[in-house]
Order: C-alpha cells, then sequence, then structure tokens
C-alpha cells in the first residue's frame, strides 16, 4: 500500500513537472497578450514528432532534445508573426478561434507527414534501468524527467522573478503602453515570449514522446489538461501554473490507483470546484474578466 | 477623413464584440430575410426527391447539413446574442441524442413525444451547466462549461449512471447505444430517408422561426444590452445573471433537439456526440458563417459538414478546414454573413475593400 502510494507520487511529481513545461508556456503566452492558445497542443505533439525524426535521423536523443525546440520555436515565429500578430487589439476570442484553425491544420499536417500510427522516441541508453527509491524501483528515465523538467522550471521561475529580461516581461504583461512608451519594442517582446512558449512545449513534446508514445491525438489531448491547469492556477499567473500543474499530475496518479477510468471527472470536478469558489483561479491576480 | 475612419474603427475595436455580431437594435431578420429564409426551404424540399432519385448520398448530407445548421443556430443564439461563448455545447446535443436513442428504444418512436422530451433533456442539462457557469465571464464562462462538458462526457464514457444504480448498462459506455430505430408520428412511419429528410426541414425551420421571433422580442434587446454592457443593465435594474441563465437554457433546448433528430439518423449514440472536439467545431461553424445573424450560422455550420464530408476522402481536409478557418479568421472577421451583407450594401467597393485588408494585413505583419 505504501509502496504504491510512493510510487504514485513520484509518478504524479514527474508528469506534473512535464505538465508545467507546457502549461508554463500557455499561461505567459496568455499573460502577455491575452492569447489563449489552443494550438499549444499541436507545438507540443510537433515538438514529439521532429524529435523523432530527429532522434531516427542523428541516432541521439540528446541532439533530438536540443534540436526540436529550436525548430518549434522557429515554428512559432511564423504563427505568431504571421497569424497572431495582425490580431492584437481585436477582441481575444478571435485568438481562440484562430488557434483552434492552427490546432486543426497542425493535426492535418501531421497526419499526412507522419501516418497515423503511434510510435516511441528511443530513450538514450544512458538512462535504461531502474533504481530503487525506498521500497520502490522506479525507472531511471522517469526520474530524469522529474530531475530535468524540475531544473528547468525552477531556473525559469528565478529568472522571471529576478532577472531584468523577466522584469521587463512582466512590465510587458502589466503595461504593455507603458512599456512601448519607454522604447522598448513589446512586438518583438511579444514573439520572444511566444517563441519561448513553443520551445518549452516541444521540450515536454520530446520528453514525454520517450516515456508514453508519440500519436496523432496527443496535441489534443494534452490541451485541455494544460487549460485545465492554466485555469486552475489563475489565467496568466506563471506561480499559479506550477503549483496547479503539480496538483493535477498528481491527482492524475492518485486517481489511477484508485479508479483509473474516472481520473478524468476527477480533474474537470476539481477545476470546476475551484471556479465556483473563487473565480479568477487560485492565483488568479485580477477579478474574471 | 481618414482619420476620423479611423477613429470609428478604433472605437469599434475597443467595444470589441460588436465588430463580430450584428449591431444592437437592428431587426434579426428583415421580411426580406424571411422571404429569402422560406425560399430556401422551399429549394430544399423540392430538391429532395430529386436528392432521392439520383443520389441518396446528397439526402443524408443535406440531413446531416440542416441538424448542424440546427446546432449553430442555438449556439449563435447564446453567444451572438447573449455574448456567451459556450465551449459546451456538445454536452446538451449529445444528452438529447442519448435521451432519444434510450426513449426510441425502451418506450415510443413517436417523434412528437420524443423530441420535446430531448429537448427538455438538452434544457436542464444547461441549465445544470449555466448555474454554475454565468457568473464567470468570457474566458472563464468558456473554460467552465468546457468542464462540465467534459464531465458529462466522462460520464457517458464510463457509463457512470449504470454503475451507480447498479445495473449492467444504460448509455452502452465507449461501444454507445446501437440500432436505434427511426421514428413515426401517429401511425406515418418516417423510416424513409425522404420522408425523415423532410422532418428534419420541418423541425429546423419551425426552430428558427421560434428563435428569430425571441431575438426580436423584448428578451432578445435585453440579452443583447448585457452582450453590450452588463454593467449598465445591472443598474438599470436587470437581474442580469438571470437572463443569461435563461438564454443558455433556451439555446440548451434547442442543442438537445438538434441531438435528438440526429441520433435515429444515425442509427447510433455515441460518446463522441459529447467530446469537446464537437463544441469547437460548432465555434468555427458559428465563425466562418457569421455571428448574430442566426442565419449566418446556419450557413456555416452546413458548410462545414459539406466540406467534411466531400474532403473525408483527402487525408488533407483537416488541412484545408484549417486554413479555411484561419482566413476567414484574419481577413473575414465577420464570417460568410458578413461578407455576403457587406458585398449587398456596397457592390462596388468589394473589391477595394478586399484590397484594403491585404494591405492592412501586411502593415500589421511587419510591425
Amino acid at each position: 500500500m505504501l509502496e504504491s502510494l510512493l510510487r504514485a507520487t513520484l509518478l504524479g511529481l514527474q508528469l506534473g513537472v512535464t505538465l508545467a513545461l507546457i502549461a508554463a508556456g500557455l499561461t505567459l503566452i496568455f499573460g502577455m497578450m491575452d492569447v489563449i492558445n489552443f494550438a499549444h497542443g499541436a507545438l507540443y505533439m510537433l515538438g514529439a514528432y521532429i524529435g523523432l525524426v530527429i532522434a531516427d535521423l542523428l541516432g541521439s536523443f540528446w541532439l533530438a532534445l536540443l534540436l526540436a525546440p529550436l525548430v518549434v520555436g522557429v515554428i512559432g515565429a511564423g504563427i505568431e508573426i504571421f497569424s497572431l500578430r495582425p490580431l492584437y487589439g481585436r477582441n481575444p476570442l478571435y485568438h481562440i478561434l484562430l488557434t483552434f484553425g492552427l490546432a486543426i491544420m497542425a493535426q492535418g499536417i501531421i497526419v499526412e507527414i507522419w501516418g497515423a500510427r503511434s510510435r516511441r522516441i528511443p530513450a538514450p541508453e544512458l538512462l535504461s534501468g531502474s533504481v530503487s527509491v525506498g521500497p520502490v524501483t522506479y525507472p531511471v528515465y522517469w526520474l530524469f524527467v522529474l530531475a530535468f523538467s524540475t531544473i528547468l522550471i525552477g531556473t525559469i521561475w528565478i529568472a522571471i522573478e529576478r532577472s531584468d529580461l523577466g522584469i521587463l516581461m512582466r512590465a510587458s504583461a502589466h503595461d504593455t503602453e507603458m512599456v512601448d512608451a519607454l522604447g522598448v519594442d513589446v512586438k518583438k517582446v511579444f514573439t520572444a515570449v511566444f517563441v519561448f512558449g513553443a520551445a518549452l512545449a516541444a521540450i515536454a513534446g520530446v520528453l514525454l514522446g520517450a516515456s508514453r508514445s508519440v500519436h496523432p491525438g496527443m496535441g489534443f489531448g494534452v490541451i485541455i489538461e494544460a487549460f485545465v491547469i492554466v485555469v486552475i492556477g489563475g489565467l496568466g499567473s506563471f506561480k499559479g501554473a506550477i503549483y496547479a500543474a503539480l496538483l493535477i499530475g498528481l491527482v492524475i496518479a492518485y486517481g489511477a490507483l484508485i479508479a483509473p477510468a474516472l481520473t478524468d471527472l476527477f480533474i474537470f470536478t476539481l477545476m470546476a470546484a475551484v471556479l465556483i469558489i473563487k473565480p479568477s483561479g487560485l492565483f488568479g491576480a485580477t477579478e474574471a474578466a | 477623413m481618414k482619420a476620423i475612419t479611423e477613429y470609428a474603427h478604433n472605437l469599434k475595436e475597443a467595444v470589441g464584440l460588436s465588430e463580430v455580431t450584428a449591431p444592437a437594435g437592428e431587426q434579426v431578420l428583415s421580411s426580406q430575410g424571411r422571404i429569402a429564409a422560406l425560399i430556401v426551404a422551399g429549394v430544399l424540399a423540392a430538391f429532395a426527391p430529386v436528392a432521392q432519385a439520383f443520389e441518396p448520398f446528397w439526402l443524408n448530407l443535406l440531413t446531416r447539413m440542416l441538424v448542424f445548421a440546427l446546432l449553430a443556430l442555438s449556439l449563435d443564439f447564446v453567444f451572438g446574442y447573449a455574448g456567451l461563448l459556450s465551449f459546451g455545447h456538445a454536452a446538451m446535443f449529445g444528452a438529447g441524442g442519448y435521451t432519444a436513442a434510450l426513449v426510441v428504444r425502451e418506450m415510443t418512436t413517436n417523434a412528437l413525444i420524443v423530441l420535446p422530451i430531448s429537448m427538455l433533456v438538452g434544457i436542464l442539462v444547461a441549465a445544470f451547466i449555466g448555474w454554475f457557469s454565468v457568473r464567470a465571464k468570457g474566458i472563464y464562462f468558456a473554460m467552465l462549461t468546457l468542464a462540465f462538458a467534459q464531465m458529462f462526457y466522462v460520464i457517458i464514457f464510463t457509463d457512470l449512471p449504470a454503475a451507480a444504480l447498479g445495473v449492467e448498462t444504460i448509455t452502452g459506455g465507449d461501444d454507445g447505444l446501437f440500432g436505434i430505430p427511426l421514428y413515426d408520428i401517429f401511425g406515418i412511419d418516417f423510416g424513409s430517408r425522404l420522408l425523415y429528410f423532410y422532418l428534419t426541414l420541418v423541425f429546423v425551420l419551425l426552430s428558427f422561426a421560434i428563435l428569430v421571433r425571441v431575438a426580436n422580442s423584448p428578451f432578445g434587446r435585453t440579452m443583447q444590452g448585457i452582450r453590450e454592457n452588463e454593467e449598465r443593465m445591472q443598474f438599470i435594474g436587470y437581474n442580469v445573471q438571470r437572463y443569461k441563465l435563461l438564454a443558455f437554457a433556451i439555446s440548451g433546448g434547442f442543442a438537445g433537439l438538434a441531438g435528438g433528430l440526429y441520433v435515429p439518423f444515425q442509427s447510433v449514440a455515441q460518446p463522441g456526440l459529447l467530446h469537446w472536439t464537437i463544441s469547437g467545431e460548432l465555434v468555427v461553424m458559428l465563425l466562418l458563417g457569421g455571428m448574430g445573424t442566426l442565419w449566418g450560422p446556419m450557413l456555416g455550420g452546413a458548410l462545414v459538414i459539406y466540406l467534411e464530408e466531400r474532403l473525408a476522402g483527402f487525408a488533407t481536409w483537416e488541412i484545408i478546414l484549417g486554413s479555411v478557418f484561419v482566413v476567414v479568421v484574419i481577413f473575414a472577421p465577420r464570417g460568410l454573413a458578413g461578407t455576403l451583407i457587406s458585398i449587398r450594401n456596397d457592390p462596388r467597393n468589394a473589391i477595394t475593400n478586399a484590397k484594403g485588408a491585404l494591405r492592412n494585413y501586411i502593415e500589421k505583419v511587419k510591425g
């Protein structure tokens, strides 16, 4: 009993930090540009597929983990410049609709190129096997994902809180016009944030592509989980997204222990409950508007 | 002069939704529009036997187009008029569909009994979701409706009602319910595809007439007022929350009706009916057609179903549908309806306007 609980906790934390990578981008993009990015799941999926191709071609998981986010980042820049940018200033609704259209498109493109078959990115030799954590044995790869994502998320957190760039980002999100007036090219900041979010999603795609599987449904699957996280945490709140991601990761893992078929029900009930009690989410700065 | 038009444009953008939807205070459907709607219905009715004779596939397609036109219409009523972006309309669609399946299998196949029950269940589900959601605004409302709809999806998918009641099966789990018989009305059998098409046409036309009526009524005006400026309406003394809930429930009733028409026609009820991607597709239909006109979204719904059917052979249909959609969002934010209206109002300027939109786009991309 204790053993399976510990195992579920480790699994939940590992899933949680990976989800945090996805949700962090989503929430930063919303916080900065008021864009609910429905294409974020597609970017995550694209990361996994491009990672797959790189791992196949170059035979290295590490290169996939390094290069796939760069490629997806470039794609993200294209999306931001050519489709999101012309819509800034319009009702935020248009961004939902636009990115939903982009997600449908990406889905079609991926099926067209790679087919519907499910695959897996080969994990590196170095991370094969398992270790004992207390009474449970745990795959080394999962521990790696847990450690890698935690360090990455921690670094980003500190960067946002402390660095000049982080301050600029938060300032741009808070008062775009003022930052613009101070001579900063806010358009470039927007593009950078979108590219950054896309790259984070791609990293998550490569990481999970080696432990779960790479298939065309993964984008639409993860986007709803990511939305739930971002909404529970409070739209636009980085801190909220991280806490909520860990919470949801644990709910999924413990849910799988109690009633595997009903984990989704637990998640959505949790989200509805949070929103009903606190309409702007756990760490939402402003009243829902 | 240019400064003034620019200012007006900025003002419109600041107000936001009014750019998307019909301006408040305008007649929802002019008498001209009513005649046009009747002509379209007449042409469809006359065309059906021809389709039946030459290409029965067309009759199936037309019936499905009608059902989704009704579904898009129901969403437009609550989004285009009350400004509530529901991302969970599949819940009411699916609930109506499953209700029809169960009633038709267990009790009666009389459409005049089953369809009102489907509608009622749609209203109840919408009232339940709306009760918790209408307090939230904008994105939060959309996300709450999405969450509740997904809860219903999981409940149907895992057949939770059967587990709760201790019986073997109710919703059929992920397999769904098969072999749903078609309707009859007091001895008249709607088993033939042609008659079923007429049945659907009549119900869709009636729904359209009712919703146009409601949208034109004082209630409809109040909803438009809430969409434009909720706080002001509240200060005037309207119970905004109750109006929203009522609008959402009415809309849910028509979504339930669409489900009730769809399931016996397809002869299966599957959990996929309630999945959030259906809700997303509905929003696509709405935007493609143009919100706030009631007829525009019906056009959008029919068009998306048609495109899906025609392009299904190509693996690329999603790419095409997605790109059409992206282009519409960027260049024709008021959808097909808006484009048609502006062409009708000013046919000569249509090309100049298109050029202007392109130039505007390039400028914005350059930053």
